[in-house]
């Protein structure tokens, strides 16, 4: 359970972000020398920039801490699954172009089902093959793109 | 009678088997995704982008039409039967038809959504191919000035108008500005916000930011509601035609909500939000039985349903004749062209007619098929709502990586995905639209390049954009925008000194 507290402390916290955000794009824009001659260089709206995203977040800091919030009556979250939902895709990107695309999705295929209450394991596994596998074919065979097979089938298969 | 004479090309190019196969294909695979529950229009363009890279640009974007159309038809079929809206423009939508769908008038809602959007569609794209010449016409006049003021104006209504905070909305707008930053500016070649990353040197793709937002940050906020939450699927049943009363009571609302829709999508200012919301409130004032409304009144599917899909017609001007996106499907598409490295705007009408007008074409042709894919056939998009959904996230997402993997074959978009993934959980989860970051991230750089211009032209005088005049209304029209709901705000406020305050937990995609 999400209560109101802490809605309003992720509030706090985009507020803090969008002022640390801006922050960092002007001060990245301060130490990086100018190139280029024109009117405007490149340095005029990053510096805008970082500027409403330092005002907006102070107003969004303002309301988190006295003015209106989302969901003020509290909001039931289940952190398991937003836990396991972002692992997956950790893992796919880690192992992908190591393991390739068929194994990666399957993972995290198996993942995301996992998060969503399914208690099939075995079920999902498959499925999730039959999914990565068709799109591997459909997509590398039929619409031409690079899909990765992996590079572990260089171990096996050394290119001559 | 140029234009017709191009539309007539434009058929020529649309009607060859081969492209009438991808028009087909289209709207097949945009209805088929746009009723999966969860996904609206941009995402199902946005995760359908990778059918298309094998494809020439004009089969492609014969493509595109037929799902960016099949993706506005599929969302009412969620909307009505699920009453998840896959994007602010069918929430009115919902209303009514869930309600209806409740009584056991599903069918009918869905029918008389699915005549109404062919209808508006028809006019609609009727009214495009007579407009955006026009448009092109008016773009001629403009100088870099103007162009940057009407994007000013652009941004503005994305972020005012929608939510019910104009902090939110800002903050939305600003993300999205920050990370079109990323990468190598235009005009010097100097990198900026890269970070000593080779591969955010190109920037940071549209797409990827798009799907991030939309199928990772969506399938994280559902993953985490989905224990707390049942969903109610009402089956089709009893008689699947419309009624002669049904009839009656449906036509005017589909020919106001177009009259509404076209107009308004087409305005720089556009969207889809503010004609499904007018269309309804004037039905409501003009329905015989108004205390229906809410509890199923058809007037009420029919009006925003047309408002909606000649809206979704109307935003294809701006975005075709002047290169401005005013919806996240819009920038989407407008991603899209760039990855085939053409700019849409005055010279695509004259550099790529058989594209344009191809597409344009197409849009008429890919109408009529929808009609007969969504009638009959109906009952067979119904299943897809019955998909499990561990099974439909998990595809969802695996569709996601694919689509951003293959982009530029790369792992750190994969990242990137992660990370905008997370920031767009935290976005729904407090309640931040995320449209205005997407349309911020396309149009921030393209602005930004016409405002150097506009000051490079004028030697550095500032002035250029007040003494222009249209360029001085077009920015005078943002600032009201801004300044005039915070007025009225105010003055409600002081009126209701111990008013309770507004909140709303309705999402706005």
């Amino acid at each position: 359970m999400t209560t109101g507290r802490s809605l309003r402390i992720g509030e706090a916290v985009l507020g803090g972000g969008l002022v640390a955000l801006g922050g960092l794009i002007a001060f990245e824009t301060f130490i990086t020398p100018t190139v280029g001659r024109s009117v405007v260089g490149p340095a005029l709206f990053p510096y805008l920039i970082a500027g409403g995203l330092t005002l907006v977040g102070l107003a969004i800091l303002r309301e988190a801490f006295a003015g209106a919030i989302a969901h003020a009556e509290g909001l039931e979250m289940d952190g398991m699954a937003v836990f396991l939902v972002a692992a997956g895709l950790v893992v796919e990107f880690l192992v992908l172009e190591f393991l390739g695309w068929i194994p990666a999705a399957t993972l995290l295929f198996m993942a995301v089902s996992r998060a969503f209450g399914s208690r099939r394991l075995w079920v999902d596994a498959l499925f999730g093959l039959a999914l990565a596998g068709l799109t591997f074919v459909v997509f590398n065979y039929g619409l031409g793109l690079n899909l990765p097979a992996g590079s572990i089938l260089d171990l096996f298969a050394p290119a001559e | 009678m140029d234009t017709l004479a191009a539309l007539g090309h434009g058929f020529l190019v649309a009607l060859t088997p081969y492209n009438l196969l991808f028009s087909a294909i289209g709207v097949t695979v945009g209805t088929a995704v746009g009723v999966l529950p969860g996904i609206g229009p941009a995402l199902t363009v946005a995760l359908l982008l990778p059918v298309t890279y094998g494809l020439e640009p004009t089969s492609a974007f014969i493509m595109f039409a037929g799902i960016y159309y099949g993706a506005m038809y599929g969302g009412s079929t969620t909307s009505i039967l699920l009453n998840a809206p896959g994007e602010s423009g069918s929430i009115v939508t919902a209303i009514d038809g869930h309600a209806m769908a409740r009584q056991g008038r599903g069918a009918q809602a869905l029918a008389t959504a699915a005549i109404g959007s062919f209808i508006a569609g028809t006019i609609g794209t009727a009214a495009l191919t007579f407009v955006a010449p026009l448009m092109v016409k008016l773009a001629l006049l403009f100088g870099p000035a103007e162009y940057f003021a009407l994007m000013v104006l652009a941004l503005t209504t994305v972020t005012a108008v929608l939510g019910n905070s104009l902090a939110r909305g800002l903050a939305s707008l600003f993300i999205g500005l920050a990370l079109g930053l990323v990468g190598i500016d235009l005009q010097t070649g100097q990198a900026r916000l890269a970070f000593g990353v080779p591969e955010l040197l190109d920037g940071i793709d549209t797409v990827v930011v798009a799907v991030g937002l939309f199928a990772v940050g969506e399938t994280l906020y559902v993953a985490s509601r989905h224990r707390f939450e049942t969903e109610e699927i009402y089956a089709l049943k009893g008689s699947k035609w419309m009624s002669r009363e049904d009839w009656s009571r449906s036509w005017k609302p589909w020919l106001r909500g177009t009259f509404l829709g076209f107009p308004i999508g087409a305005l720089p200012a556009g969207g889809s939000e503010i004609p499904t919301f007018l269309s309804y409130l004037i039905e409501k004032r003009l329905a015989k039985k108004p205390e229906e409304f809410g509890k199923g009144a058809i007037e009420a599917v029919a009006g925003p349903e047309a408002a909606n899909n000649a809206s979704a017609a109307g935003v294809l001007a701006p975005l075709l004749s002047l290169g401005l996106p005013t919806s996240a499907t819009a920038a989407i598409m407008l991603a899209a062209f760039q990855q085939y490295g053409l700019q849409p705007g005055p010279t695509l009408f004259d550099s790529n007619p058989e594209l344009v007008w191809g597409m344009i074409a197409s849009l008429y042709v890919g109408n009529v098929l929808l009609l007969v894919l969504n009638l009959p056939l109906v009952g067979f998009w119904v299943k897809l709502l019955l998909i499990p959904r561990p099974w439909l996230y998990a595809g969802i997402l695996v569709f996601s990586s694919l689509g951003a993997y293959t982009l530029n074959n790369n792992v750190v978009d994969l990242v990137i995905l992660w990370v905008i993934g997370l920031l767009g959980f935290g976005m729904r989860v407090l309640n931040v639209p995320v449209a205005p970051c997407v349309v911020g991230l396309i149009l921030g750089p393209l602005a930004e390049q016409q405002f150097r211009r506009a000051l490079a032209i004028s030697q550095g005088d500032a002035t250029v954009f007040i003494t222009h005049p249209i360029s001085a209304a077009l920015l005078g029209i943002a600032v009201l925008l801004v300044v005039g709901p915070m007025l009225l705000r105010r003055r409600q406020r002081n009126a209701e000194a111990a008013g309770t305050p507004h909140s709303s937990s309705h999402s706005t995609v």
